[in-house]
């Protein structure tokens, strides 16, 4: 039996809690959070658990086999260094930190000690981005050019309250806080990058900016950029979208399905479109609470930390999401200066 | 006896579980509240007397329209959703959970009581979470308390949560008082049947109503197709189906021909956005609804759209 701790009860953290406790094998045995209300309403729903305001008391005590993170952004990497010392593995809902700088050391320590680590990037965990991995490696595209994303959902339209439009809390707006997950598929899919130029605009938020346009160069020679925000109407839900322009064809993915175009048949896929509908690739899940693909990420974490092996989306991951945001933001500071990684 | 068929709701919201433009399309188009009132009182002439709906803003809308027709108001039986959960999720990102309960109470009774919450430990609130609990829910169904409500469902957002917690305490509050209060049949939506049933047994609610994802192709049924027949099998309950079409991937004829052989199947929600699609799509459903009994023709129409 796995003893998982989660540490902040939030909207992501009762989340995580709610799967780590279903999941089998797992035992959800203690809760932290400063809100007296969130961690009283906790307790009174589940009475077994052992809860805590104060984080490192719950890790001398409770002493948890891993700790679920889903805490405001300026506590993750003091927080995941008291796990670090303690050798407990943990999974940090992403972004990783507020610089990349501030997690040099934490990572550093981590691959020193082989520690178990996840960060949140659950896209890679949804079928259709998950699918577009597979057909980008089969190699049927040929050479890829360029290509377009963009990363949006209708959330803020007046100046928002809390940890998120304080910088000092968050690192930053929208780039940080939501296309890191786009940040995380682009790298994922097309290897490191090695140049951007951004802008970025607030318009709602007075600290944070709530629009930002990048461009990438990737070290492959690909090119493309993104747009994202979270200030534009008629997107009820997050919706990421990329089509990527190549040799032999083009690929477009998004939530909701996968279409391949080539001009030539293959690696086994025909001339013309192949279409993957999400139907088509739903696969179930031991218990959905908010989406399979969290499950599927908590099952993934929970597995690694009980074979002591790493997973590909590591704090060194993260860190390199976080080099691309910082890089990002330096160039929307220069007014799209390009700003080599 | 709930009604055979529930008019859906979320093609007027744009939630459109294929694609997400085609979704925001048609949430532009429905936009205007005489467009849902068209499709409402066109399902009703065809003999649909019950509307799933969310708390969702543009169903407040809808549900003054309702009231104003005397008809509608007496004899279509509202199947309510709550929470109106995305708005809460944006609401999270933006203020935190302790705003959003904060806010949400603001100017009720209770406002004075959780005062005290805020100020005072954690024991006062251990004793009374019930209290918010049932405050929450009073606050989301106020607007629509005037109506005909047939039943009111627990969002599979926070029935699933109340299940990953697994708190069984949960579902008791609800049903008590959404029975209690309401006079409305207390019904939960899920994502996962097969433990859900074993919850709900521990929390000692028998042959409950159920909203839960069932078609052939298995999507959005957890943990798998072959599970969830199972426990339709092995437990007494009355599910509502919905995602029907697999999010219209399958087509009407297989996809209800196939539901309608599995057993506990009570009822299926469907959205509808155009008045020849409902036509159809209703008389393909109340011919496989009626399997066993002598089936009545299929119009030459619905035989194209099944071909």
């Amino acid at each position: 039996m796995l003893n998982v701790a989660v540490v902040g009860i939030g909207k992501m953290g009762l989340l995580h809690a709610g799967i780590m406790n279903a999941l089998q094998g797992v035992r959800l045995c203690a809760i932290v959070d400063t809100s007296k209300f969130l961690l009283g309403f906790a307790q009174s729903l589940k009475q077994e658990v052992e809860i805590y305001e104060d984080f490192q008391k719950m890790l001398d005590q409770s002493k948890p086999d891993a700790a679920v993170l889903a805490t405001p952004v300026f506590l993750h990497v003091p927080m995941a260094n008291a796990c670090l010392q303690r050798g407990i593995p943990f999974f940090l809902e992403k972004p990783l930190s507020l610089t990349s700088r501030e997690a040099e050391a934490l990572v550093a320590g981590v691959e020193k000690r082989g520690l178990t680590t996840m960060v949140g990037y659950m896209m890679r965990y949804v079928e259709t981005f998950a699918k577009a991995k597979q057909l980008l490696q089969s190699g049927a595209l040929g050479e890829l050019i360029t290509f377009q994303a963009t990363i949006y959902v209708s959330q803020l339209f007046k100046t928002g309250k809390g940890w998120r439009y304080n910088k000092q809390e968050s690192g930053g707006g929208v780039v940080i806080g939501q296309a890191t997950h786009l940040i995380d598929l682009l790298r994922w899919y097309f290897g490191p990058v090695s140049r951007v130029s951004a802008h970025t605009r607030n318009w709602y938020s007075r600290e944070v900016e709530d629009f930002a346009h990048a461009h990438f160069e990737f070290a492959s020679g690909l090119t493309g950029w993104f747009d994202s925000s979270w200030s534009v109407r008629h997107h009820r839900l997050l919706e990421v979208s990329l089509t990527v322009h190549a040799a032999n064809g083009n690929l477009i993915v998004c939530d909701d399905y996968v279409k391949l175009y080539l001009d030539k048949a293959a690696a086994g896929f025909p001339a013309g479109w192949t279409n993957f509908m999400k139907p088509d690739l739903f696969e179930g899940v031991e218990i959905d609470l908010g989406g399979p693909q969290y499950t599927r990420q908590d099952s993934a974490f929970v597995a690694a930390v009980k074979n002591g092996t790493r997973l590909e989306s590591d704090v060194r991951n993260a860190y390199e999401v976080q080099r691309i945001v910082d890089a990002i933001y330096a160039s929307a500071a220069g007014h799209g200066a390009p700003v080599s990684l | 006896m709930i009604d055979k068929i529930i008019l859906g709701h979320n093609q007027f919201f744009g939630v459109n579980h294929l694609e997400a433009q085609a979704g925001n399309e048609r949430e532009a188009y429905f936009s205007e509240a005489a467009r849902i009132m068209e499709i409402v009182n066109f399902s009703f002439d065809q003999g649909v007397r019950g509307m799933m709906m969310s708390t969702h803003e543009r169903a407040f809308v809808v549900a003054g329209e309702i009231q104003k027709d005397a008809r509608l108001q007496r004899e279509l039986g509202i199947y309510l959703l709550v929470p109106y959960v995305a708005k809460y999720i944006k609401q999270a990102n933006e203020k935190g959970l302790v705003n959003i309960v904060k806010d949400a109470l603001s100017g009720t009774s209770l406002q004075d009581k959780l005062g005290m919450f805020w100020r005072g430990g954690m024991g006062l609130l251990t004793r009374d979470f019930k209290k918010i609990l049932t405050a929450m829910i009073d606050f989301e169904v106020a607007p629509f308390a005037s109506l005909n409500l047939r039943a009111i469902f627990l969002h599979d957002v926070m029935t699933d949560l109340a299940l990953g917690w697994e708190v069984p305490e949960v579902f008791q509050l609800y049903a008590e008082h959404v029975q209690g209060k309401y006079g409305a049949i207390p019904a939960f939506c899920t994502k996962n049947l097969g433990r859900l049933m074993r919850l709900l047994g521990r929390a000692g609610i028998d042959n409950p109503l159920i909203m839960a994802s069932i078609n052939k192709l298995g999507y959005q049924v957890n943990p798998s197709r072959a599970a969830f027949e199972q426990t339709l099998r092995e437990h007494r309950l009355q599910l509502l189906a919905m995602s029907t079409l697999a999010a219209g991937y399958l087509k009407p004829g297989e996809a209800y021909e196939y539901l309608f052989s599995l057993p506990n199947i009570a009822a299926v929600v469907v959205g509808v956005s155009k008045k020849t699609h409902a036509r159809e799509t209703f008389s393909i459903i109340r011919h496989y609804q009626s399997a066993g009994k002598p089936r009545e023709p299929l119009p030459a129409a619905t035989h194209e759209m099944l071909a």
